[in-house]
């Protein structure tokens, strides 16, 4: 079974943001919801300032602990690793949001909130709400693209590979920050990365084992 | 620093927000209600008032109200039941319904049928344990979130039980005016008054050592923004004042009706005041180093 992750340069990201609004395209996140988040700090003194762009989304945890403390079990990790809410069955108690230590999750308080306030939905926020009705008061985060990566799959195609597959994060990155693919297989290119290159995840420490690793943090 | 810009978030230090603005002010609530509704329900079963229990069972069904304001989808709160191997809201859950039970049963019987003393025991015994399992388990619920190291100490749990239980005491104390059982409850009040207070500087000062965030997490409560409301509703509130009035109806064998009431309001506040400043100062450690 494969369990999907992904490898984040952090040289070769500019910083365009093109991840971010791929992603809230692809799944019409509402307002004020990021799956996705394209941090920007900088590190040492003047003169000798560096600027550091990380890209950080849900790194759907092997040991997940939105997972452990969901009460309803509405938090799920599938075989193949990703970390997914059932909002049939999240009660919005907001422990997974504040569990997580990437505190990447939010609870979707206001389905009102429009992109242009005062100037009702746009005809994109009306299809967001057919396509993708999101449930006040549940859990929203990043899915790894889950329904591209299942269609993909039913299709004979390669997610990480093929790109109807693969994560929209991934695929729109213009300068090819993203790697997606099976960190269970030794022989793909992530799991290369990971060996070779020294790849690594944000706070080992906290024990939860990401499936997102960083080069050149 | 606090985080400014929103591509800050998570770089710099970054509140949770989740458990504290907005709707999250409601689970400070509960959490407080379940803490002195379990401290209450435990000083009232052992000095045998049946009213005292109904307060504190009636406190637990208020907090069950906190909690469905809290909840995003509150007609789902019936599936909190089925996740008590791994998460402390469901454990939680659990233990309210259980402590609920066996406390309405013990005050049935205490009420109604006192002569069936062996069965109000054991009512009253099952109702304490769990009365103590919900003043606690919000402890062990907000310890269990490693990444904000405020949060994240061993001492925390016993810290709100403690504070619920010297928060049931007041309460005690306040519907046992003119009794004869004034004195001894005063007795165990400033006992768990000192424990508490100590409780706390030995946490504060323990969580210091954990990480820098953890010391600046302590350093706004102490200083920051937080700090008028740490040292006015926690220390004054609910440490200083009622220790302060405690020791002089000690020291005068006086039990001013005012005094009491006083004591009463200003721990109950204190305790509210402690839940709050937890929650607020939960600060979490940053994805990387920025500063």
């Amino acid at each position: 079974m494969a369990r999907w992750g992904m490898v984040i340069d952090l040289h070769r990201c500019i910083g365009c943001y093109s991840c971010v609004v791929a992603c809230r395209q692809e799944h019409f996140v509402p307002r004020g919801i990021y799956f996705n988040r394209v941090l920007v700090t900088e590190k040492g003194k003047f003169p000798t300032v560096e600027k550091i762009i990380i890209p950080a989304q849900c790194n759907h945890c092997k040991e997940a602990a939105c997972v452990k403390v969901c009460p309803t079990g509405a938090s799920t990790q599938r075989e193949d690793g990703l970390v997914l809410v059932d909002e049939k069955k999240c009660v919005g108690c907001g422990y997974c949001v504040v569990a997580c230590p990437y505190q990447q999750r939010t609870r979707f308080e206001d389905p009102k909130l429009e992109y242009f306030p005062g100037q009702g939905f746009t005809p994109y926020e009306l299809l967001g709400k057919q396509l993708y009705a999101y449930r006040p008061g549940t859990a929203l985060k990043c899915t790894f693209c889950v329904e591209r990566i299942d269609a993909g799959i039913k299709k004979g195609l390669k997610p990480g590979v093929d790109r109807d597959a693969t994560p929209a994060c991934a695929i729109i990155c213009p300068t090819q920050t993203r790697t997606f693919g099976d960190l269970d297989d030794p022989m793909s290119e992530i799991s290369q990365m990971i060996t070779y290159k020294k790849a690594l995840p944000l706070h080992p420490e906290f024990d939860t084992e990401p499936s997102i690793y960083y080069l050149r943090m | 620093m606090l985080q400014r810009q929103p591509f800050e978030y998570m770089v710099k230090y970054t509140q949770q927000k989740s458990w504290i603005d907005g709707r999250g002010n409601f689970i400070a609530f509960a959490f407080f209600l379940g803490g002195i509704s379990g401290g209450l329900f435990m000083a009232a079963a052992y000095f045998n008032s049946i009213l005292g229990m109904f307060i504190a069972v009636c406190i637990s069904a208020l907090m069950g109200f906190s909690y469905m304001m809290h909840l995003g989808q509150p007609t789902q709160f019936w599936r909190m039941l089925f996740k008590p191997k791994t998460s402390w809201i469901s454990r939680g859950f659990i233990f309210i319904f259980l402590y609920a039970g066996f406390a309405i049963i013990a005050i049935i019987l205490a009420q109604w049928f006192p002569s069936a003393t062996t069965a109000i025991a054991v009512f009253k015994i099952l109702g304490g344990v769990f009365a103590f399992a919900q003043s606690i388990y919000t402890g062990f619920a907000v310890s269990y979130v490693s990444a904000i190291k405020l949060w994240n100490s061993a001492i925390l749990p016993i810290l709100f039980v403690v504070c619920g239980f010297s928060g049931g005491l007041a309460i005690l104390l306040g519907i046992s005016m003119g009794g004869d059982q004034v004195a001894a409850i005063e007795n165990i009040t400033r006992i768990t008054l000192i424990a508490f207070a100590v409780i706390l500087i030995v946490y504060l000062w323990n969580t210091t050592y954990s990480s820098t965030v953890a010391k600046d997490a302590v350093a706004r409560l102490l200083g920051g923004n937080i700090a008028a409301i740490f040292w006015i509703g926690v220390v004054v509130l609910g440490v200083v004042i009622p220790l302060t009035i405690s020791i002089v109806t000690y020291f005068t064998d006086t039990s001013s009706t005012a005094l009491i009431i006083t004591a009463v309001v200003t721990e109950i506040l204190g305790g509210l005041s402690l839940r709050y400043v937890i929650l607020k100062g939960g600060i979490y450690i940053p994805l990387t180093s920025g500063e």
